[in-house]
């Protein structure tokens, strides 16, 4: 029981992290960013590239370098978000809701098969590995990497809490999501606003890329594939455009495929995870803390 | 939500494939007079193999490998005077790209197909070569779905299924294995070996099943699943999908402190998976495989014109792919022909034809008399011989 909480918490843990930048860009520009999950690989990728280079440095360094490059490869990602804002979506800004959506699509495909052009098809393992030092608490086996990761991704998110919620960019952020014209009168420079908020999502999808990373070991060009469309369900849980939902979205989510797959076994996992997305969707169309409609981000 | 996951990565091959199409334009404009003649002009061979998406690893294994029959046969002045050639499409592990695919070979006018490796993407082929009367020479894919629709111009070259499922069981029983945790990855290929061998340990007598448990591909964390088979106390666990999420599974369910033996079938027969499950987390992992060019025995002059010719050393399903364009030769030769009817009854008449899996007759249903499944281990970082199960 115990175990089936920490692996449900650990795996939301990434869901979450993914699903901030999904719901932070829905809550800003009612835009669903199919390309969000491939940010997600391009960080993987990234930190890859970097643990390589830095070859055995990196190894003995274990955590620390581990540290230092997720520092930079939630620059890189953040900055390949303001990158893809600024050419796939910000032209389509007064365009019809469809074309952004299939915008969105072709950005994702573009990332995928890019990556695959420099990377090649093959699955790549990650260099640093984190596994070992396993503790028993309470009959679950876990491991101090795992605590470390999910400590690394529970920061992150208080961030961002502090960000939206205590500075200039945040409440910008916010009255954008309100009504952008309002704000644009009041002297917001939206865009700007919109270009850090795809920063800032983007980083974060990054960041969860380079802990997959080194916690799972194996990387390929189709990994963001299914992490988009969890961290896009896990958002619709929380609630899309509400940045506490989406962590608790992720979190669900996590509980929700932990449990469904002991108590029915795998085949039945997602059966069991996105009916329940489908109740929600009929009985709770805005998540479970869709009630804050007028805070969103 | 999962199954629209995956049609939108069709959508993804689809779209890919066809960029390829677009892009060989040349070789569609020129398939009006393609087929015009069965018994001169080139023999034309086509084959369908994974070239990008998840199993894109295994693609210039069996290129190379049918290129290196084709080059040789060639050399030798052909089939009857005519020579080969080749055509290599991306079936990228997918239904719907293979589908594509396969019409873009059956347009080109091919003689014979030699291709297939993911029994998921070559089952929706079948009907399109079948309609074309193409003979196939499969010399991967294995699932028994292949040949239960009895297509007449099917031909298997890989163990099927059910053998592979024996070849399990078989070394389960050596190893004295009591309790069978079974795990697939919910496609064609991976259920077909995970339900046969089920069906066996169903029987009476040790071992028994403990569980079987289904993982969706393409994930990361397989935890859940993990703990799902662990569960029912298992001491042996088999998985029979491929090696990207084999490696992730055989890590964490030694992270999830399981020390029984693990063993994997033939799709997690590669070097990555022992990088991605971590070389200590692999070691003793078995495998059942078909003959791989290191585990043959007089392979090694072979192994050696594979690596002067790629620059690249050969891996699994070099040597069946090049068996599968002999074979093809072979057929062609003895119909004296290339009219997909005679050159079925050529290869239904095949008779101890050597091939490296041993000499090769058909049985009715168009598969190998004889398995030729063996027992690898991971030793260090790569595969070695473990029991040739003879």
């Amino acid at each position: 029981m115990t175990q089936l909480l920490w692996n449900g918490l650990f795996v939301g843990s990434f869901y979450a992290l993914v699903a901030l930048g999904y719901s932070m860009v829905y809550g800003i520009i009612k835009l669903l960013n199919f390309a969000h999950g491939d940010i997600y690989m391009v960080g993987a990728f990234i930190g890859f590239g970097l643990l390589t280079m830095a070859g055995s440095l990196a190894t003995s360094a274990g955590f620390v370098s581990l540290l230092v490059v997720l520092v930079i490869v939630m620059l890189a990602t953040g900055t390949t978000g303001l990158l893809l804002e600024r050419v796939a979506y910000r032209p389509l800004r007064g365009a019809p809701r469809l074309s952004v959506l299939i915008t969105a699509v072709g950005a994702s495909f573009a990332l995928e098969y890019g990556m695959r052009l420099i990377a090649g098809p093959n699955p790549e393992v990650y260099p640093v590995r984190l596994s070992g030092h396993t503790l028993h608490v309470l009959g679950a086996r876990i491991t101090l990497e795992q605590i470390g990761l999910v400590g690394i991704a529970v920061l992150l998110m208080v961030g961002l809490q502090w960000l939206v919620m205590g500075t200039g960019t945040g409440r910008a952020m916010r009255a954008i999501s309100q009504d952008p014209k309002a704000s644009l009168y009041m002297g917001i420079n939206v865009n700007a606003v919109i270009a850090r908020t795809f920063f800032i999502g983007s980083a974060l999808a990054g960041a969860a890329g380079v802990m997959a990373g080194a916690y799972y070991g194996k990387i390929d060009f189709l990994m963001g594939f299914i992490m988009g469309l969890k961290a896009f369900t896990a958002a619709v849980i929380g609630g899309i455009g509400n940045i506490r939902g989406a962590m608790l979205g992720g979190l669900t989510l996590g509980m929700l495929e932990s449990f469904g797959t002991a108590w029915l076994g795998g085949e039945w996992r997602d059966v069991f995870a996105f009916g329940f997305l489908i109740l929600f969707l009929t009985l709770r169309p805005t998540g479970i803390l869709g009630e804050r409609v007028t805070e969103r981000v | 939500m999962g199954r629209s996951a995956l049609r939108i990565s069709m959508l993804g091959g689809g779209l890919a494939a066809t960029v390829l199409l677009a892009g060989c334009g040349g070789g569609l404009l020129s398939s009006g007079d393609a087929k015009s003649s069965s018994d001169q002009g080139p023999v034309k061979l086509g084959m369908l193999t994974p070239l990008s998406g998840s199993s894109a690893a295994i693609g210039p294994y069996m290129k190379n490998g049918a290129q290196l029959a084709v080059d040789e046969i060639n050399a030798k002045g052909g089939v009857d005077g005519r020579k080969l050639t080749l055509q290599v499409e991306d079936e990228a592990c997918d239904a719907k790209a293979a589908t594509a695919a396969a019409n873009k070979l059956v347009t080109a006018g091919i003689d014979v197909s030699v291709g297939g490796y993911c029994s998921g993407a070559t089952l929706p082929t079948l009907p399109i070569f079948a309609k074309a009367g193409v003979p196939m020479i499969i010399p991967a894919a294995n699932s028994n779905e292949l040949v239960e629709q009895k297509k007449p111009n099917v031909f298997m070259i890989n163990g099927t299924g059910t053998q592979q499922g024996d070849a399990a069981m078989q070394w389960m029983k050596e190893q004295k294995a009591t309790e069978v945790g079974l795990m697939d990855d919910n496609t064609s290929y991976s259920v077909d070996i995970a339900n046969v061998t089920a069906g066996l340990l169903k029987q009476s007598g040790p071992p028994d099943m403990s569980g079987h448990e289904s993982v969706t591909a393409g994930e990361s964390d397989y935890s859940a699943n993990v703990n799902a088979i662990l569960k029912g106390n298992p001491d042996f666990i088999y998985w029979t999908g491929y090696y990207q999420e084999g490696g992730l599974i055989i890590r964490q369910l030694r992270q999830s402190g399981y020390d029984g033996d693990i063993m994997v079938a033939d799709g997690s027969v590669d070097n990555k998976l022992i990088s991605i499950a971590g070389a200590q987390n692999a070691q003793g992992v078995y495998a059942t495989m078909t003959q791989t060019p290191d585990t043959i025995p007089g392979a090694q002059k072979w192994i050696a014109d594979y690596k002067k010719k790629f620059n690249a050393a050969p891996g699994p399903y070099s040597t069946q792919s090049y068996d599968a364009v002999r074979l093809a030769a072979e057929a062609v030769r003895k119909a004296g022909s290339t009219d997909g009817n005679k050159v079925i009854s050529a290869l239904e008449g095949i008779d101890g034809f050597e091939l490296f899996s041993g000499p090769l007759t058909f049985t009715p249903e168009h598969t190998l008399s004889k398995g030729g499944f063996q027992i690898l281990v991971v030793k260090g970082d790569s595969f070695k011989l473990e029991d040739p199960l003879q």
